[in-house]
């Protein structure tokens, strides 16, 4: 067991460890909800969280390494109130089905406009190749992204 | 499941066809939507299941010795300890034939074979792996129809569960793998054979394929308070109330199931699942029980039938279908699940939307040594389109007949009576077809390609009956300040049947949809439904809480009646404070629905309604074939549906395109392998469902203006439609492409690679 | 997943000097996806990792010299897809990441890493061989530099000796060569490879002075094929019967394994038709951009 501290959504935290714990499993003992292990293969990115900024697959990280870390999870917005561009895009498109890997499609969809505001439908589909609808929401989802990459233009 | 934060539209007019937003959007956006996945419990235990890995074999012993002494492991349960608690421990929806855990035998590699308890759930799985089973290996069967006549026999005898009155005579049969037969005779098919102009013979094959929901199965028993609650992933908490309470041999009261999201089911999560294994452990350790299986246990889970198909048709010289021939061998896998009535409620179809004289259909489910198959997406029906649309184009093809004329001239026409003899109502199966054929324009010239790349396109249509007889239940409760509770045990798995279910009882009540909020399925609280499968929901529940709904509204104008105030114009709030002098009270409607039916002839299959309404589905398909590589890709999709009316278009339009992506995994790119009954590819990374890159460039979806005259407000079920005619369209657009046939799924480029070359007369080396 | 020891030294030498030990179990962790997929399949049950994280961040840069490019070996794969030194020396290895795995497991994983796990599918060994790079490998007190093509042994195996690590992967710049990689998936898009080709050109004026040809994934680990590149050696870059010879050869030659992925037999064909493309696609990219 090992005592961990690191930043989860804008917040000092500290946690217990053990090495062969993955930031999934410690996420949901901290009762977060939003990062969900399915393919536990990196594959289908329900697990998807940011450390330090950059996506990972939570299910292959191990909860250890994130010592020092900034992590975040959709959970931030909940916390911040507001849905925001990326939600709402999904909200309008109605870009979910069964909901458990929506979280991950939103948070790469956040990382996919902060590299590439403007992304062509072919951009899309390779940046979110890696994650996996099963009741197969992909339309709707390619209309989010592109409603949101619109709604952030019109924004800034 | 409501969402405080959706704001009511200020003049809400209709509610029903509205493409009101889904109830959940911020629960599922924020990632705080409940699943099971979730769900702790203080001192709960996590079992993880040891598997067998032979397919077929008598158990001589199992030791737990090393899993027990590994530190951390709280118990190690095999049927032995089951049975002490349940002395019959077999259930399932058609036969009591699946043990809690495997006793004296496995029938499949992957059958559970004993428990892991542990606090920590990586020690139980690091103990579940130490467990040793002494096996005594027997014959085994895995093809659907070798096991019609196979030594190797699955169970030594049938056990019908005795709530189905067709399958009562299989009771105590012996020696035999086939679990059901289904026959229906019309007509005189051996004289239609005989004086048809032409004569046409195929066989079609399907492979096994999975549900893989990217929530896998997960279920949690707690057994406090001398009862039971079960919180699991399941789409049929009503199924499984009551065959828990059966095996304990409790009263229904004492076991309370609640479902809240469901991360995806598809057909996986019916009946009994985990719930009896996780029912079981919590109560002989008296401690609440967590089994969350992973990925790849869903392989040895439940699966989809591989099927035969076998189909003759004779034809008139004017290309009419005069007789039709199928007979149909379902894969069932090691236990029977709802196969047979996959078998029978599917099989009736087999001949397709087409109006025959004369119909022979025989249709058999199957016991094999291979994980068990149940409903899918489509309850069989995708299989059947896939032979019996391919066999269309094919005819269509000999004769020199265009495709889609062959279909105009065949399709069964509003009040022809189907197969079965039950007149087809309110099926728009020639508006689906004419729909499909305007947007493909497919009186238009088509660019074929040139070179490697050869370009085609293909059309299928499917229909479907529903799973009859069958009863929902509904509750509306309406509180002092006029906003609603509705409860009803449909399972929103991502259908979106909350908000479909509001906007019919708000349609009723004359009130916004987001003022209803929608309780999740609790036995405790809300109402028996059968299940939410089978598209069944929008139509019996709809129903049901339609019905409910009127019965709260009539309720609210008595009330105004008898206050003596004006019932159209007075606000519910004024009605209740005037009635109990504060806000209080409720008024609760209540509505059941069951639908009318008549059971088919045992002998003949015949039936004056064999269901309540058809579902139509076709698909249309633009492919590119690389002649080097036998590559497809499909370049547009068209999906066409008789959804009746929709009650809410936006949702209808996503459950057309997911159920036809889903059905284009299972054609190109989805096959379970198989080495001596083991699965290999028990895995995302090695079985392989459509992602982003691997969809259509185009996909269009389209509910035709269709109207079902007894359903809740015109509507009807639209879950499955979009899988009926992909997979054949595909191949008949192939074959329009590059002139060869497939008659197996998947279709893989090698395949298609492999037909080129044979065509070529320059088949590849090996064959 | 059983327990193990998690140990992250904050240098290189700290590391080599965890890394000699007896105990064969051990191993080196750079981003740990592939050992991670590894620990939960049970196949490694490491009794400690060494994660090299924490080491100087030296070993993840990305320099270049006058005649070649230099990848710390920790360098993430997203890293390197995104430096600007590979894109504009080496397009051919950017384009190649654009489809390796996923974003979330390029933001982790390790150039290091991907090369040791020598896993037959990956699709960087192939593209390196062709462009004749080599690796680094540094243990306690020493350190050699060998060919890719001989860093990969077989089926997930490596001529690396207990306590080598992978510290650096020298691409030679490719001047007038033009190169391309195909990855050949026959199922998903995100499926592992089939066969994956990659191709090196050096061409003078309008003839193929040398071609190299690697193949991956159909294999038990990445081969170059020699009677292809041998077709190709002083040929006409305007002669396209001679990429058609070029693929015969390559079928001709080649020995696939058979797989869910695709018969021995047809991914002989595959071979034949995806090695005269990747020929065609170099040529016509000229070594561009991506």
């Amino acid at each position: 067991m090992k005592t961990i501290r690191f930043e989860l959504n804008g917040e000092p935290v500290t946690a217990q460890v053990e090495p062969h714990h993955n930031v999934v499993e410690l996420l949901q003992t901290m009762g977060l909800r939003g990062a969900r292990e399915s393919c536990g293969q990196g594959l289908c990115g329900c697990c998807t969280v940011l450390v330090d900024g950059l996506a990972v697959s939570g299910c292959l990280y191990f909860a250890a390494q994130l010592d020092g870390a900034r992590v975040d999870t959709i959970e931030r917005t909940e916390r911040e109130g507001e849905l925001d561009v990326v939600q709402q895009a999904f909200a309008e498109c109605g870009a979910f089905q069964c909901g458990f890997c929506t979280p991950g499609f939103v948070l790469m969809t956040r990382q996919l406009l902060a590299h590439n505001p403007a992304p062509s439908e072919d951009e899309i589909r390779h940046y979110l190749s890696g994650n996996l609808c099963r009741c197969a929401t992909y339309p709707e989802i390619i209309r989010a992204v592109q409603l949101a990459a619109r709604i952030r233009k019109a924004g800034a | 499941m409501n969402d405080p934060r959706a704001k009511e539209p200020r003049n809400h007019g209709p509610q029903v066809g509205r493409s009101v937003p889904r109830k959940e959007t911020h629960a599922k956006l924020t990632g705080t939507a409940a699943y099971v996945h979730h769900l702790v419990l203080p001192g709960m235990l996590h079992g993880k299941v040891a598997r067998s890995r032979v397919a077929h074999a008598r158990i001589r012993g199992i030791d737990t010795r090393a899993a027990s002494a590994l530190e951390g492991v709280y118990r190690v349960l095999t049927a032995a300890d089951v049975g002490k608690l349940i002395p019959d421990p077999h259930y399932g929806p058609a036969f009591h034939d699946q043990p809690i855990l495997a006793i004296d035998k496995v029938r499949f590699a992957g059958e559970p074979v004993a428990l892991v308890l542990a606090y920590d759930p990586h020690v139980a799985q690091a103990a579940a792996a130490l467990i040793e089973v002494d096996y005594e290996p027997l014959p085994a069967v895995y093809d659907e129809v070798e096991a019609m006549t196979s030594k190797a026999v699955v169970h030594e005898v049938l056990k019908p569960a005795g709530t189905f009155p067709d399958l009562k005579h299989l009771a105590g049969k012996r020696d035999t793998n086939i679990a059901l037969d289904y026959h229906l005779e019309r007509g005189d098919p051996a004289k239609a054979f005989a004086q048809a102009a032409h004569v046409f013979e195929h066989t079609f094959k399907t492979q096994q394929v999975l549900h893989l929901p990217l929530e896998p199965f997960v279920s949690l028993a707690d057994p406090a308070d001398e009862r039971l609650t079960i919180h699991t992933a399941s789409q049929s908490p009503s199924f499984v109330r009551i065959e828990i309470a059966r095996l304990l041999g409790w009263p229904e009261n004492r076991v309370r199931v609640q479902v809240p999201f469901l991360g995806g089911g598809f057909g996986a999560k019916l009946y009994i699942k985990l719930e009896a294994l996780v029912a079981a452990a919590a109560l002989i350790v008296r401690r609440p029980v967590k089994i969350a299986l992973t990925m790849e246990e869903q392989f040895y889970t439940i699966t989809k039938h591989a099927a035969t198909l076998r189909i003759k048709s004779g034809v008139d010289s004017a290309g009419r279908i005069v007789a039709r021939e199928c007979e149909v061998w379902w894969n069932g896998g090691a236990y029977a699940d709802i196969g047979p009535r996959v078998t029978q409620k599917s099989g009736f179809t087999a001949p397709g939307p087409y109006d025959i004289d004369n119909v022979s259909i025989a249709s058999y489910a199957l016991y094999t040594n291979l994980p068990p198959a149940g409903a899918l997406r489509g309850f069989g029906i995708p299989q059947l389109v896939w032979a019996y649309e391919s066999q269309a184009d094919m005819i269509a093809r000999a004769i020199g007949m265009d495709p889609l004329e062959f279909r105009r001239k065949n399709i069964l026409r509003e009040g022809r009576p189907q197969a079965t003899g039950t007149p087809m109502r309110d099926a728009a199966i020639g508006q689906v077809l004419e729909r499909l054929a305007q947007r493909m324009q497919w009186q238009a010239p088509f660019d074929r390609g040139s070179g490697t790349v050869r370009r085609g396109r293909g059309m299928a249509i499917g229909f479907k009956a529903s799973i009859s007889p069958t009863t929902s239940v509904a509750i509306v409760n309406v509180s002092a300040d006029g906003s609603c509770h509705l409860l009803c045990s449909t399972v929103d798995m991502g259908q979106a049947s909350d908000t479909a279910m509001a906007q019919i009882a708000a349609e009723v009540l004359g009130m916004p949809a987001e003022r209803i909020a929608v309780v999740h399925p609790d036995t405790d609280v809300t109402p028996y439904d059968m299940a939410t499968l089978g598209s069944r929901s929008t139509y019996h529940m709809g129903h049901a809480v339609k019905r409910a709904a009127e019965d709260a509204r009539d309720k609210l104008l008595a009330l105004a009646g008898e206050l003596g105030v004006p019932p159209e114009t007075t606000p519910i709030p004024d009605l209740f404070k005037k009635k109990y002098g504060m806000q209080a009270g409720n008024v609760i409607g209540m509505g059941s629905f069951v639908p009318a039916y008549a059971p088919t002839d045992h002998a003949t299959g015949q039936s004056s309604n064999v269901t309540p309404y058809w579902m139509i589905g076709a698909t249309g398909v633009e492919i590119e074939v690389d002649t080097e590589t036998g590559v497809v890709t499909v370049t547009r999709m068209i999906n066409v549906a008789d959804a009746g009316k929709a009650i809410n278009p936006a949702v209808v339009d996503t459950q057309l395109s997911g159920a036809a992506i889903m059905q284009l995994g299972f054609t190109l790119t989805e096959q379970m392998h198989f080495s001596e009954g083991q699965v290999t590819n028990p895995s995302l990374a090695d079985y392989k469902i459509p992602g982003m890159l691997d969809l259509p460039a185009v996909i269009e979806n389209e509910a035709v203006e269709a109207n079902e005259q007894a359903g809740p407000f015109g509507a009807k079920g639209v879950g499955e439609s979009g899988t009926f005619g992909v997979s054949p369209a595909i191949a008949n657009a192939i074959e329009d492409a590059v002139g060869v046939r497939l008659t197996s799924l998947p279709i893989t480029a090698e395949a298609v690679y492999r037909a080129l070359r044979k065509a070529a007369g320059r088949p590849l080396d090996d064959e | 997943m059983r327990p193990f020891e998690l140990l992250e030294p904050s240098s290189l030498r700290e590391a080599l000097g965890l890394l000699d030990t007896a105990d064969e179990t051990v191993r080196p962790a750079g981003g740990g996806t592939a050992l991670m997929l590894m620990m939960k399949a049970g196949v490694l049950e490491p009794s400690r990792l060494i994660s090299l994280r924490r080491i100087e961040p030296a070993w993840a840069e990305i320099s270049q010299s006058a005649d070649a490019v230099e990848i710390g070996a920790l360098a993430t794969l997203s890293a390197i897809e995104h430096s600007g030194i590979v894109r504009s020396e080496l397009p051919v290895i950017a384009r190649t990441l654009r489809t390796l795995a996923n974003v979330r497991v390029r933001n982790v994983a390790t150039l290091g890493g991907n090369l040791a796990h020598a896993d037959p599918h990956m699709d960087l060994p192939p593209v390196l061989i062709a462009l004749g790079a080599s690796v680094i490998i540094a243990s306690r007190g020493a350190e050699r530099e060998l060919p890719v093509a001989e860093l990969i042994s077989g089926y997930y195996e490596t001529t690396l000796a207990s306590g080598e690590l992978i510290v650096r992967v020298r691409v030679p710049k490719q001047f007038a060569r033009f190169s391309a990689y195909r990855k050949i998936t026959t199922r998903s898009a995100d499926d592992w490879p089939a066969l994956g080709v990659a191709v090196a050109l050096d061409r003078e004026g309008p003839v193929l002075r040398e071609a190299r040809i690697a193949v991956s994934a159909a294999f038990d680990r990445p081969l170059r094929l020699a009677a292809a590149e041998a077709v190709l050696r002083g040929a006409s870059i305007d002669d396209e019967a001679v990429l058609i010879h070029a693929g015969d050869a390559a079928a001709d030659e080649a020995r696939p394994i058979a797989d869910e992925r695709g018969s021995a037999a047809y991914k002989r064909e595959l071979i034949r038709v995806h090695v005269r493309r990747a020929l065609r696609d170099a040529l016509d990219a000229q070594g561009g951009t991506p």
